[in-house]
């Protein structure tokens, strides 16, 4: 369109039906923020589960016994541990590597006994990144040494055994040669995980003592629990690491560890992109409405334009660029909206309490039970940036899609047809 | 050289409508030269529509020939008809038929606009003819904003602005009133007489009739009288 900017023309027709217009720039910023709302919540909800399974199980990435993910036993160890996390530590993305014994016990009281899974850990290098739970304590404390003296319970799991506080706890289990070893420990705490299930069978002993019980030397143990700075890495770190310890231990994904997290966590977020393609094309059908309509109602318009000189293809051009402009605006009139209501939520998460509540889903800590792991009910929120890309490529490219169509229509107006010419 | 602006050498044209075949020309010949005022008139469904249809390469004959400029309508394809639209022919319709969106100043540059060429002197040639034809002062509004007559000003602007061999003008008094209609026919009779462009009109205006150089009557799809009034007039 010589002369005569196709822009101009196609933002002054976008105005001709104003209503309609405005109308559909309103379901493309209502589409948006859904869009937002729902990917919003996936995204760092998902974040915060995996990062919760991190610290339940071994870290985002473990490095481990090459058999030990098929057939765990405290026979299947890794030696050099301190080297191998050591050298792990100098990786820009690693947060902190810490040495982990963990397996199958059985535990006894003088009333009861129940079996349970063990972590054994370092508490002077483990915080409450790398163990969640070091800040939900309910009675007495945990170690602060490697070589402390006590054992630390689940909630569930001492009041099953009908242990207080001080009372011995017979804890055996298998050893590095395949013998059954026993040990005893005072229980000197008891701590909740965030899941009822958990709680009913987690037991925490300092690293030495199991090391000791079991004949691990003094750099050995089951795992090398890696915590990263952004769980996202996780696949390239691994990959890295992996060239960098090789030899005798895997080097293993918290998904790899946790295959049914993975399988949850893909299917929850392959039902929000189902969503957001319902969303999307509700909103598309919308937008083609407005587009069609208006090409419907110019056909004799374009008919004239067609006999006066013009070409399919500037009549198809300008009724893209109409097209083109809706979405630039729908982007607009959808930031209006979302960009303070996303920074809001950004800031405070997403309050589920009352509704988790309603449903009876939340345990008496306040706490949401999924898999085992324990999860607040303040949803945190917030968009990764490829999300908020998608996001606007997915407005843009249903806008202009939705006018594809139109834009042939346009082009394919007979001139005799939709005006008595001559 | 030649002066024939537009041939048409035994067209017939057959539509489907239903199972029926139409004949809407029956091997009709006609030729205009430029610089010609020419009308053409007769009963409807005598193909004056169509005819004019086929001379402003919107249509193709069913056989024989169209040529405009020497050049085979019929044999041009889509694009090239297209352009032939833009840069040689040039259109007055019944309803005026402006582009609401667009100024009249746009409206009457459209199609120049479209042939591409220098923007200053595309500027100064629309603008002078808008005060040729009575809209000076005018060029910012609107289609809406112009009485009837003022849009088929605008309209004639536009359809000679780009220099075409010929203007097809469709009925282009029937909307207008009889005093707006006299001053179509004196702006479009001045610019043939002063520009030289040259007019085709179809009509069942008497007044249009009045004032054309050259009356064609179709019946039945073929000439029925062709009269010159220079000849009808001695």
């Amino acid at each position: 369109m010589n002369g005569l900017s196709l822009i101009k023309v196609a933002w002054r027709n976008l105005w001709r039906q104003k209503r309609r217009t405005i109308l559909t720039l309103i379901s493309i910023a209502f589409g948006g923020l859904l869009a937002v709302l729902m990917t919003g919540m996936q995204d760092y909800t998902w974040l915060d589960v995996i990062d919760s399974t991190a610290r339940l199980g071994s870290g985002h990435i473990t490095i481990q016994h090459p058999e030990y993910i098929d057939r765990p036993a405290l026979s299947r160890s890794v030696t050099g541990t301190d080297e191998k996390r050591t050298a792990v530590e100098g990786d820009e993305d690693v947060k902190v590597a810490v040495e982990r014994a963990s397996g199958q016990a059985m535990l006894a009281t003088a009333h009861d006994s129940f079996g349970a899974f063990f972590i054994a850990y370092d508490p002077t290098r483990e915080s409450d990144y790398t163990l969640e739970w070091t800040d939900r304590v309910l009675s007495g404390q945990l170690f602060d040494q490697p070589d402390s003296d006590g054992i630390v319970l689940g909630g569930v799991l001492a009041e099953n055994l009908n242990a207080e506080l001080g009372d011995k706890v017979v804890f055996t289990l298998t050893d590095k040669s395949g013998e059954i070893v026993t040990g005893m420990e005072r229980l000197i705490g008891t701590i909740t995980t965030g899941s009822s299930a958990s709680d009913a069978g987690i037991a925490l002993l300092p690293i030495d003592t199991v090391r000791n019980v079991v004949g691990y030397d003094a750099t050995e143990s089951t795992q090398v629990a890696i915590f990263l700075n952004n769980g996202r890495r996780t696949l390239t770190v691994s990959e890295r690491l992996d060239k960098l310890i090789g030899g005798d231990a895997s080097v293993l994904t918290w998904d790899e560890i946790a295959p049914e997290m993975r399988t949850f966590v893909a299917m929850k977020k392959g039902g929000g992109i189902v969503m957001n393609l319902v969303i999307g094309i509700l909103v598309a059908a919308g937008i083609f409405n407005t587009i069609f309509m208006g090409v419907m109602e110019r056909t004799r318009e374009f008919g004239v334009m067609m006999a006066i000189g013009y070409r399919a293809k500037q009549l198809f051009s300008l009724v893209m660029v109409e097209s083109g402009l809706l979405a630039i605006l729908g982007l607009v009139a959808c930031a209006i909206p979302t960009v303070p209501l996303y920074l809001k939520l950004k800031e405070t998460g997403l309050d589920m309490t009352a509704t988790y509540a309603d449903l009876g889903v939340l345990d008496e800590h306040g706490s949401m039970d999924l898999g085992g792991v324990g999860l607040d009910p303040v949803l945190p929120f917030g968009l990764f940036p490829e999300s908020a890309v998608a996001i606007v490529l997915a407005i843009v490219g249903a806008t202009l899609l939705a006018g594809l169509y139109p834009a042939w229509k346009a082009g394919r107006v007979d001139p005799i047809e939709s005006i008595n010419v001559v | 050289m030649t002066n024939k602006i537009v041939e048409v050498k035994n067209a017939t044209k057959v539509y489907k409508q239903g199972s029926v075949d139409v004949h809407a020309l029956r091997g009709l010949d006609l030729t205009i030269d430029k610089g010609e005022f020419t009308a053409i008139y007769g009963p409807s469904g005598s193909g004056k529509t169509t005819l004019l249809n086929l001379i402003g390469a919107l249509d193709s004959p069913t056989s024989g020939e169209v040529l405009l400029e020497g050049q085979n309508l019929g044999k041009m394809g889509r694009r090239k008809r297209s352009a032939m639209r833009r840069d040689r022919l040039g259109f007055v319709f019944q309803a005026y038929n402006l582009i609401p969106v667009l100024s009249a100043y746009e409206n009457a540059e459209a199609v120049a606009a479209l042939k591409g060429g220098s923007a200053d002197a595309r500027r100064k040639k629309v603008m002078a003819l808008l005060q040729e034809v009575g809209l000076n002062g005018m060029e910012d509004r609107r289609p809406h904003q112009l009485s009837g007559g003022q849009q088929q000003r605008v309209a004639i602007v536009r359809a000679i602005a780009s220099d075409p061999a010929i203007v097809l003008a469709d009925e282009p008094t029937a909307n207008v009133d009889s005093e707006t209609s006299e001053k179509l026919l004196q702006i479009m009779e001045e610019l043939n007489r002063n520009h030289g462009v040259t007019f085709l009109f179809s009509t069942h205006d008497p007044r249009v009739m009045e004032r054309a150089h050259r009356l064609v009557r179709l019946v039945d799809g073929k000439v029925d009288s062709d009269e010159r009034k220079e000849i009808r007039q001695k």
